[in-house]
């Protein structure tokens, strides 16, 4: 008699604590295993959860910027993927308005090179360049370290971390790339469908497989980008040189990288200027607006046939890409102090 | 009294041997030398908030800073070989005094004929993510929106800009406009640096700033390079043409 009735109670307990405990990732960087390898290691920058911590508090500390007004959560809200938030450019200090759209900073383990043009060669030094940016965060980096030491609470952070109180660029980058590396975004319906956990619906799967036919050259899977740069047809004249920027050579002008579809209901407005607002407007510009210039990219020279009824199937694939864990995961969030 | 001196004989050689065992610097295998760099404009010494004329665009002009990256020193032993100075990287101040002496220590001991370095920093760094000590990038060396270091910072005032002043930011780590300039130093015209491990060999070594300018317009033309590109490899080339040396003491 006694038994039957602790039995269900255990029962209770469990299936209670099951779905408590909802098992979103652990921490670590732990990926899917479709995923090539990652071209970042972090075999000069040791992962440990402390550096991890004092990265994310620095990614989400306006006092990086040189009036106390702007993160690098500013330009790159978890709720967008870790992109920009609707506006067309990114926002500094003063209110000052960049040139580019602020791309989402997802799986910036895998790129090669970073930024629209790719100027940047290493994901350590990249916040470096918002940092110093007068229209971003308008600092130095030696004020930056200055500011650092003198707070109590970063002295702790970093003696937490590295087991010294003194703060160094060094240091402080390699904790923000802790935390940048571990930005992962491979949780989507996309993500579980090839791990056979989910299935497409008859429109998804109409979309997948143009998307295979008509977009997988320049969106390679499964990071849904090949990281070359290209024109994809904006202008016939540049405003904004991109790749031909950084490289000095005009065959590479007008060319930008190609930016991972992952998660791109989110990630609007589009193109590196951010000009389009939504989805069906970059579907018409790869139809009938292609502009000729001597860099356009050979594979749009006559743009991307498609039907209407095929534009709502291509969009009901590209929702799939949606990573809604990354949105939630809570490891990623904001720290409350 | 016989025994006494036998004895005081015995412990006086003891002494003495013992001396020698504990002094193991009397096969020192390593020593210490000092690059000392003497910077000139032409034939007077360069200083910061100091007028020059340049003796070929013949602007007028001085400096608010003059900063520039010397890396990978090497010495060339008498019997050919090389030895290479590890972590060997070095900011050069001219708003820093101290920087101007680079004492090399650890150097094996013998007589080298023969010392290299590069000017700026090696490709290698430009492509390693965060670094530390004159690579940190608390100095203002690098450039963040196109990686990697600047290699030369030259800034200041002339009456021949139209701004009133200056920028020239060398850099460039790659292709035909890399900025990197190996210059080998022969130090047996003077004297090959004797490296014992008592001494301290002092090599000296002159860096005319002035001919940064000897085949680059003037600075009514170009006042703000902040680029790699031709026009910055051409400035470091001129610039590393005027470094010589211009002695050794052992």
């Amino acid at each position: 008699m006694r038994f039957v009735l602790v039995l269900p109670l255990i029962l209770l307990i469990v299936s209670c604590s099951k779905n408590k405990v909802e098992p979103l990732k652990k921490w670590g960087f732990n990926y899917d295993e479709n995923f090539p390898d990652p071209t970042y290691n972090f075999q000069n920058n040791q992962l440990t959860y402390e550096r991890f911590l004092l990265g994310k508090a620095l990614f989400y500390d306006e006092y990086l910027s040189i009036d106390s007004t702007v993160s690098c959560a500013t330009c790159h809200e978890q709720p967008h993927s870790f992109g920009g938030h609707s506006s067309q450019f990114s926002i500094g200090v003063n209110n000052q308005i960049g040139t580019r759209n602020s791309p989402p900073i997802f799986n910036l383990a895998w790129s090669p090179t970073f930024m629209w043009d790719g100027g940047i060669n290493h994901l350590e030094v990249i916040p470096i360049a918002p940092i110093t940016n007068p229209v971003e965060m308008n600092e130095t980096m030696s004020n930056v370290v200055q500011k650092l030491q003198n707070s109590a609470r970063y002295r702790k952070l970093f003696k937490n971390a590295y087991g010294s109180e003194e703060v160094t660029d060094e240091k402080l980058l390699k904790a923000l790339t802790q935390f940048l590396a571990m930005i992962i975004s491979d949780q989507s319906k996309y993500d579980k469908v090839k791990r056979g956990e989910a299935s497409f619906t008859a429109t998804e799967q109409s979309g997948y497989d143009l998307f295979v036919q008509k977009c997988s050259q320049c969106h390679t899977e499964p990071l849904f980008t090949d990281y070359s740069y290209r024109n994809n047809g904006l202008d016939q004249t540049f405003t904004d040189l991109g790749r031909g920027l950084i490289t000095g050579n005009s065959s590479d002008n007008g060319k930008f990288k190609v930016p991972s579809l992952r998660n791109v209901e989110l990630t609007y407005p589009y193109m590196h200027d951010g000009r389009f607002f939504t989805l069906s407007q970059v579907l018409d510009h790869y139809q009938t607006g292609i502009q000729q210039s001597s860099t356009l990219d050979p594979l749009l020279q006559s743009g991307i046939a498609l039907t209407s009824s095929e534009k709502q199937q291509l969009i009901a694939f590209l929702k799939t890409l949606t990573d809604y864990e990354l949105l939630g995961n809570k490891w990623l969030m904001e720290p409350h102090n | 009294m016989k025994w006494n001196w036998i004895f005081t004989l015995i412990v006086a050689v003891a002494l003495v041997s013992c001396k020698k065992d504990k002094n193991t610097d009397e096969n020192p295998t390593t020593g210490s030398v000092q690059i000392k760099l003497h910077h000139l404009w032409d034939t007077d010494s360069l200083l910061l908030d100091s007028l020059y004329v340049h003796p070929v665009t013949s602007d007028t002009l001085s400096f608010t800073t003059f900063k520039y990256y010397v890396s990978n020193i090497r010495f060339k032993k008498t019997d050919g070989t090389w030895y290479s100075v590890p972590e060997s990287y070095h900011l050069i101040d001219l708003g820093n005094g101290s920087t101007n002496s680079l004492t090399i220590s650890n150097v094996p001991t013998g007589n080298y004929s023969e010392i290299s370095m590069l000017f700026g920093v090696d490709s290698t760094r430009n492509v390693s993510g965060a670094q530390s000590g004159a690579l940190s990038t608390i100095h203002g060396m690098f450039w963040s929106w196109n990686t990697g270091y600047i290699m030369l910072k030259a800034e200041g005032l002339s009456p021949n800009s139209t701004s009133g002043s200056y920028a020239f930011h060398l850099g460039g780590f790659q292709g035909p406009n890399s900025v990197l300039k190996t210059k080998n130093f022969v130090l047996s015209t003077i004297a090959n640096s004797s490296v014992t491990g008592s001494n301290l060999s002092k090599i000296g070594i002159q860096i005319n700033a002035s001919n940064m300018w000897n085949s680059s317009p003037n600075l009514a033309t170009v006042s703000d390079l902040q680029m790699a590109g031709a026009a910055a490899n051409t400035m470091a080339t001129d610039f590393v043409s005027g470094w010589t040396i211009s002695y050794v003491n052992n």
